[in-house]
């Protein structure tokens, strides 16, 4: 035992001093648990892949109808997103054997004719806004629709999502004209 | 060999008191009147067409709406207390601000799973999708959860608490710039989201359905005080709780302590009982409070 006198014996070894000793610093294995660790990691590596997706998605959203065919050339075959407000006429088609609908999108004056593989979504209609993913393939869609563009082109879509507004009030809905439809005359629907 | 103290954290056996309680039962008879308007007396949302004449709307969906919104701002209510705390936890150092960062930073994180998971039910009827990667609204808001997320994971951690403490707070105001982004994301962005803009800042809504609103704001306000207030005292425990074993810990480690100051060490002794009630840091959060 060393003598409570004796200056040769460390401070901190004195059994008469109680001063707290400084803290040594941990090795930093035994510092985290392990599971937390793996977990902060996990969190990280999430946002990381998030964001990531998140980017890389945001390119093609999304387009609006008139923007869409303005850059047709440009898209060529490529992938995108592109919102309109469809035109009153549905038309059930299949396409390669697959059952699909063919409708007309507008944005202002400008019309695009879509070929949309698979049902639409639950609350489609016209004068509702969607948000349609696919690429431009040549070609005319079948006879038929009220309001088509007709110019050789169309749509191949098989993303369909319905762009809500945020107006609840019952009456005085305010909905944009667009192709046939007109700002606030009732007109027939497909 | 001393022997082995017996410790007594508190006093109190519940974090309940008659405030907290009275809050409690005002808030579950907030949220019955709050279902029954949201999901019977109010009307679906179901408008005409001004073009078509058809009707078109949210219909039965719109209920969600109720909840989702409030959830939302009070997602950011929580968030914007826990930033407001850590910077005190950076500037004054204190356990109050520590314990209140830590509560509203668990009760957001609630809140804001909430969100998306309330967001994903409403987005199924009404967007046809329950998920849409590539929103701004939706990937703010996801980023938002995992880095409160990672907050939460970092305060596990073990170590010195006060570092732990440090470091989560800048983890928190560093978490807490998303939140403008998630914010203002629909007016920023609007070709990149599927998330419709601000109803209230253009007043779009009117009679039942804005009152069911206000009160949804004010039920998810309740909840919302409540369970942080809950928590705080659960946080406030904790810490003395391991105050006092840290004091046995030392207590013990000098091994001569008579019995009688180990007890004063750890505030069990009568003498730290009498004063208990004039300065009562463990069972009384607000004597810490700066």
């Amino acid at each position: 035992m060393p003598d409570p006198g004796d200056e040769t014996v460390p401070e901190g070894d004195r059994i008469d001093d109680l001063t707290p000793a400084p803290i040594r610093p941990e090795s930093a294995s035994g510092r985290y648990r392990p599971g937390a660790v793996v977990l902060v990691v996990v969190l990280v590596v999430a946002v990381v892949a998030v964001l990531f997706r998140s980017l890389g998605d945001a390119a093609l959203f999304f387009y609006e109808v008139d923007r869409a065919v303005e850059l047709r050339s440009e898209l060529d075959d490529a992938r995108f997103r592109v919102v309109g407000t469809p035109q009153p006429g549905l038309l059930e088609i299949e396409v390669d054997g697959e059952a699909a609908v063919a409708f007309t999108l507008c944005a202002g004056d400008v019309l695009a004719d879509v070929v949309h593989l698979g049902d639409p979504a639950e609350l489609f209609q016209p004068g509702v806004p969607v948000v349609l993913q696919g690429s431009w393939v040549p070609g005319p869609v079948p006879a038929g629709l009220v309001a088509a563009a007709a110019d050789g082109w169309h749509l191949r879509t098989d993303h369909m999502v319905v762009k809500h507004d945020n107006d609840y009030r019952g009456e005085g809905a305010e909905m944009e004209a667009c192709g046939v439809l007109p700002d606030g005359a009732a007109a027939a629907s497909g | 060999m001393a022997e082995e103290p017996t410790i007594t954290a508190s006093t109190r056996d519940t974090t309940g008191s008659r405030g907290s309680r009275l809050l409690g039962v005002a808030t579950l008879v907030g949220l019955a009147v709050l279902g029954v308007l949201a999901f019977v007396l109010t009307d679906p949302d179901v408008r005409i067409h001004p073009s078509t004449g058809d009707e078109f709307g949210q219909f039965d969906a719109v209920r969600m709406l109720y909840v989702h919104v409030p959830l939302a701002a009070m997602t950011y209510l929580a968030y914007g207390l826990c930033a407001v705390a850590s910077l005190g936890v950076l500037i004054r150092r204190t356990p109050w601000w520590d314990v209140t960062a830590h509560a509203a930073a668990e009760v957001g994180t609630v809140f804001c799973g909430l969100v998306l998971v309330t967001g994903s039910i409403w987005g199924r009827p009404v967007w046809n999708t329950w998920w849409e990667w590539g929103d701004v609204r939706l990937m703010t808001t996801l980023v938002l959860f995992l880095m409160f997320a990672g907050y939460l994971a970092l305060r596990r951690t073990t170590g010195d608490p006060r570092t732990v403490s440090r470091r989560a707070a800048v983890v928190a105001l560093i978490a807490v710039l998303d939140l403008p982004l998630v914010n203002r994301s629909v007016e920023w962005w609007e070709n990149r989201t599927l998330h419709q803009q601000s109803t209230l800042g253009e007043l779009k809504i009117e009679d039942l359905t804005l009152f069911t609103l206000m009160l949804g704001f004010l039920v998810l306000g309740m909840v919302l005080a409540w369970l942080l207030l809950h928590r705080f005292r659960v946080g406030w425990l904790e810490r003395a709780a391991l105050d006092h074993s840290v004091a046995a810990a030392i207590a013990e480690r000098r091994g001569e302590t008579p019995d009688e100051e180990l007890r004063r060490a750890v505030g069990d002794s009568p003498a730290a009982r009498e004063g208990f009630d004039e300065n009562d840091r463990d069972g009384d959060p607000e004597a810490g409070r700066p």
